[in-house]
């Protein structure tokens, strides 16, 4: 059995929190950004969390609570949850008040206890201390008159505004609200989302703002706009090692005896999930029973699914979405048979029909869906999604509902097809956990330039095959030809494209990236990668290849890829047939071991662009005209002194410099017409960028310059005006244009020779 | 930058050679003014032209460019051009750029009008 591992300290008291602090796992950034949040403090005023589906946000918010609480002295932690029993805005605005006043009275006098039993407003004003009394009771004043002239308008900007009133009078509390998206189905003449946006944009209280991501920029409508101010924090799941320490607390506090292969298990199937982990955790304690092996942990899963806690969880968010039993009865159909139908979409007509829906109330119960994550609607299209939990709900819950099919059997099915899946889950973790990670490769590709034999197996082969580790680097370092990885702008799974890739390929194991090659952003230079990682004991053989290449070129074709390169991936590379094949596809072929050289080079490629930000790096802007090129250039002068570099090479740099900075004058119809540049010193080179907005340099102009300088002859009619580029090319040991968004980047190299 | 007054050349009017001053950054603002200079003379007959880089520090392409329509136009004119006083650097981008093909290169002033002065073009160290 594992053994539950301390992650912190404990904390004294836990208050609102329901796992101990020292329990709650991976969420340690997340707690951080919110601590962060402190009244007239720089920064963002506030935090918008935007959470996966039973993530864990309000328990995030809880534990936030918790550890402000224990900071005394500090700003008041106020939590308070929107609930849809609420039924009116002007009554979660009072329950709001009542809360907050209650929060602020049990942290100033360090008496959590209070929370228990929350006193009524008046009855409060004998817990007040001394300091707060006069303003609390003015508050509670305020709200009293409102409420008896049954204005409630003014009742519900007076109840939501009290952190402000508070804070007026050296109150400072920081308001933690969670299950933000429930009060937009509160009745009322006010737009709480609104309101609330105002009245925490005016102010200097720090809120967070929780709820699900789908409907929190709906409900706040200017919080996107406000990103600055209210920065975002991403919740999603909790990673699989995350997810395992959760599983081994929660059985530790529970006592529940949990095996490490389960525990993985149940990781795994709950895909991470926060809430369901310790759902299951918990039905496991409730029934007296262990989780010491993989039929222990179903058994238990699926009683809580069609029984337990998560069963009436998930029945409670279809009832929210569609209330009337006869509706929920064809929800429950059709989203049975829509997830049925891997990565399939519908068009919303069709959804229409088949619950018998339209209009207005068709919309609601498809955006209810969507902002539950159970499928993905765009306005026209429906495709179902939700997690693995979700999936065996619908599947059980229409056999038993709609199928009326007996308890005992859907029990039964559920069961063996949970014992049939569980090594299938834990295979493909373990697949994943190995797999080469293509999609963030792809994702770092960035104009670098990598030796050629990185991505052709065949001369990989010939080269480096029994060479020792030191002599491959150096030999891939010596390495002239090259190929320029595209600029990639966009990656994700191959599934994500072409769905029923699924069927022949784990998800982390085929990517898609779409990028530019060197040239600028023309519809010429767009190019897609498709990569593929294959399964292969020994060196995959020519059919082998011949199967993913025509895989991955249907993707390419369904997806009307104009230009796709193919990229496959084996372990051991390719036998010779195969990777004539690859070469006669045009397709490039690596093994594993050229993949992570290929990644380590990329990696220390990242790195250095990371590290551009050295203490020896100096930047400068000038605007465009009035001869500025040599204020430029009388201060490379003095850069380029600090390295000793001779005054030969320093006239070059300043030459170079000067053509640099005309030709970004003259080429860019720059908006701001200034010129940036940055001068960064290393012990062996001088590097110079110089860089400017508006249009890229043409590229008529770049080839004319480098046909001329390969030709090597002068023809001063055609060439006398594209001589910039030829000078700094003769000028300088390294010359590179970098894509920038809006502009042209010019890097320009010196070394150093003493 | 010094500066020869128009019409003023070290031979006199008509004389077959002028001199004009670069400035200190060789710039298309700069070029133009030479290129004016240069054709003023050349208007007035002169079928010689020194130009004399001895305040510059740095020439542009633009400015490289203008100078190699100067080089056109005395050479539509029958006129012979020679640089002066070029430092190393700039007489490095001269040759780089091909001027030098074009124009004679003079280590001073005295002695590029020595070598106008002579019959001979081999006088001149041409490139």
């Amino acid at each position: 059995m594992p053994t539950r591992r301390q992650n912190k300290s404990p904390r004294e008291r836990r208050v609102l929190g329901r796992v101990p602090a020292e329990h709650f796992v991976g969420r340690d950034a997340a707690l951080a950004q919110i601590a962060a949040l402190a009244p007239h403090a720089s920064g963002p005023r506030g935090v918008t969390v935007l959470a996966a589906p039973f993530s864990g946000a309000s328990e995030l918010l809880r534990q936030s609570y918790d550890n402000l609480f224990g900071e005394r002295g500090g700003a008041s932690p106020v939590y308070f949850a929107f609930a849809r029993s609420d039924r009116t805005a002007a009554r979660a605005a009072r329950r709001f008040l009542n809360s907050f006043l209650v929060q602020l009275v049990a942290h100033r006098r360090d008496s959590p206890e209070m929370l228990l039993a929350p006193p009524g407003l008046r009855d409060l004003l004998d817990l007040v201390t001394p300091s707060d009394y006069e303003w609390v009771e003015r508050i509670i004043a305020s709200y009293e008159r409102a409420r008896d002239e049954a204005d409630e308008r003014a009742v519900v900007r007076l109840c939501l505004s009290a952190p402000q009133q508070a804070a007026a009078r050296g109150s400072r509390s920081i308001v933690l609200l969670d299950d933000v998206h429930s009060a937009e189905h509160l009745a009322g003449d006010l737009d709480l989302g609104q309101e609330i946006t105002q009245i925490a944009a005016q102010s200097d209280v720090p809120y967070v703002f929780a709820g699900q991501r789908r409907r929190l920029s709906d409900f706040f409508p200017g919080l996107d706009d406000r990103s600055h101010e209210f920065a975002p924090l991403r919740l999603e799941n909790l990673a699989p090692d995350d997810a395992r320490r959760l599983a081994e607390n929660a059985a530790f506090e529970r006592g529940v005896a949990l095996s490490a292969e389960t525990r993985d298990l149940l990781a795994q199937q709950l895909e991470g999930s926060p809430y369901f982990i310790s759902a299951v955790v918990r039905a496991a304690k409730d029934a007296g029973r262990g989780l010491t092996g993989f039929g222990e942990f179903q058994k238990i899963y699926v009683d809580d699914l069609l029984g337990g806690r998560v069963g009436r969880r998930l029945t409670s968010v279809l009832e929210e979405i569609a209330p009337p039993l006869e509706l929920r009865r064809s929800l429950l159909r059709v989203l049975h048979e829509s997830a049925e139908n891997v990565g399939g979409r519908s068009p919303v007509e069709a959804w229409g029909r088949r619950l018998g829906l339209e209009g207005e109330s068709l919309l609601n119960v498809l955006e209810g869906l969507h902002a539950h994550e159970l499928v993905s609607f765009n306005g026209t299209l429906v495709q179902a999604g939700g997690s693995t939990p979700w999936r065996d709900y619908l599947r059980a819950g229409y056999r038993l509902q709609v199928a009326a099919e007996p308890r005992a059997l859907v029990v039964a099915d559920t069961l063996v097809e949970g014992m049939k899946r569980a090594p299938q889950t834990m295979a493909r973790h373990y697949r994943r956990e190995a797999s080469a990670g293509l999609r963030e490769l792809l994702a770092m590709f960035d104009q670098q330039r990598v030796p050629a034999s990185l991505l052709h197996n065949d001369r990989f082969n010939r080269t480096y095959r029994g060479v020792t580790p030191e002599e491959v680097a150096s030999g891939l370092d010596a390495e002239t030809d090259l190929v320029r990885l595209p600029q990639v702008v966009h990656a994700a799974s191959c599934a994500a494209f072409h769905p029923p890739m699924m069927l022949v390929c784990d998800e982390e194991r085929c990517a898609v990236a779409h990028g530019f090659d060197a040239s600028p952003y023309t519809d010429a230079s767009e190019v897609v990668w498709i990569a593929a990682e294959i399964d292969s004991k020994l060196e995959a053989g020519r059919a082998l290849a011949e199967v993913w290449c025509d895989r991955l070129a249907q993707v390419s074709h369904a997806c009307g890829f104009r230009r796709a390169r193919l990229w496959l991936v084996a372990p051991e590379g390719f036998s010779a047939e195969a990777n004539d094949l690859l070469n006669e596809r045009e397709a490039f072929g690596s093994s594993r071991a050229q993949l992570e050289l290929l990644s380590a080079r990329l990696r220390v490629e990242g790195r250095a662009k990371a590290d551009e930000a050295s203490p020896d790096e100096f930047e400068m802007v000038i605007p465009m005209g009035e001869d500025s090129e040599l204020i430029a250039a009388s201060t490379v002068e003095q850069i380029a002194r600090r390295l000793d570099f001779q005054p030969e090479a320093i006239n070059q740099i300043k030459t170079a410099l000067v053509e640099a900075c005309i030709n970004a004058a003259e080429h860019s119809l720059s908006p701001d017409r200034k010129i940036y540049q940055r001068f960064r010193l290393e012990s062996d080179k001088l590097v110079v960028t110089v860089s400017s907005r508006g249009i890229t340099l043409p590229t008529a102009n770049l080839a004319a310059a480098q046909t001329h300088e390969n030709n090597g002859h002068d023809s001063p009619e055609a060439g006398r005006r594209g001589w910039g580029l030829k000078l700094i090319r003769t000028l300088m040991d390294e010359v590179e244009f970098e894509r920038v968004d809006d502009g042209t980047r010019l890097r320009m190299t010196k070394y150093l020779r003493k | 930058m010094t500066d020869t007054p128009a019409g003023q050349t070290p031979e006199g009017r008509g004389c077959p050679a002028a001199v004009v001053y670069a400035g200190g950054y060789v710039n298309k603002l700069d070029a133009r003014r030479l290129e004016r200079e240069c054709r003023l003379k050349l208007g007035e007959g002169c079928r010689a032209l020194v130009i004399n880089f001895r305040d510059t520090e740095l020439v542009n392409s633009i400015g490289v460019s203008i100078l190699l329509d100067v080089i056109d136009a005395a050479e539509r004119a029958g006129a012979r051009v020679v640089f002066s006083n070029v430092n190393q650097h700039n007489l490095q981008l001269f040759e780089m750029l091909g001027l030098t093909k074009h124009a004679a290169v003079a280590d001073s002033e005295e002695a590029a009008l020595d070598a106008l002065r002579s019959s001979s073009a081999a006088s001149v160290s041409g490139h």
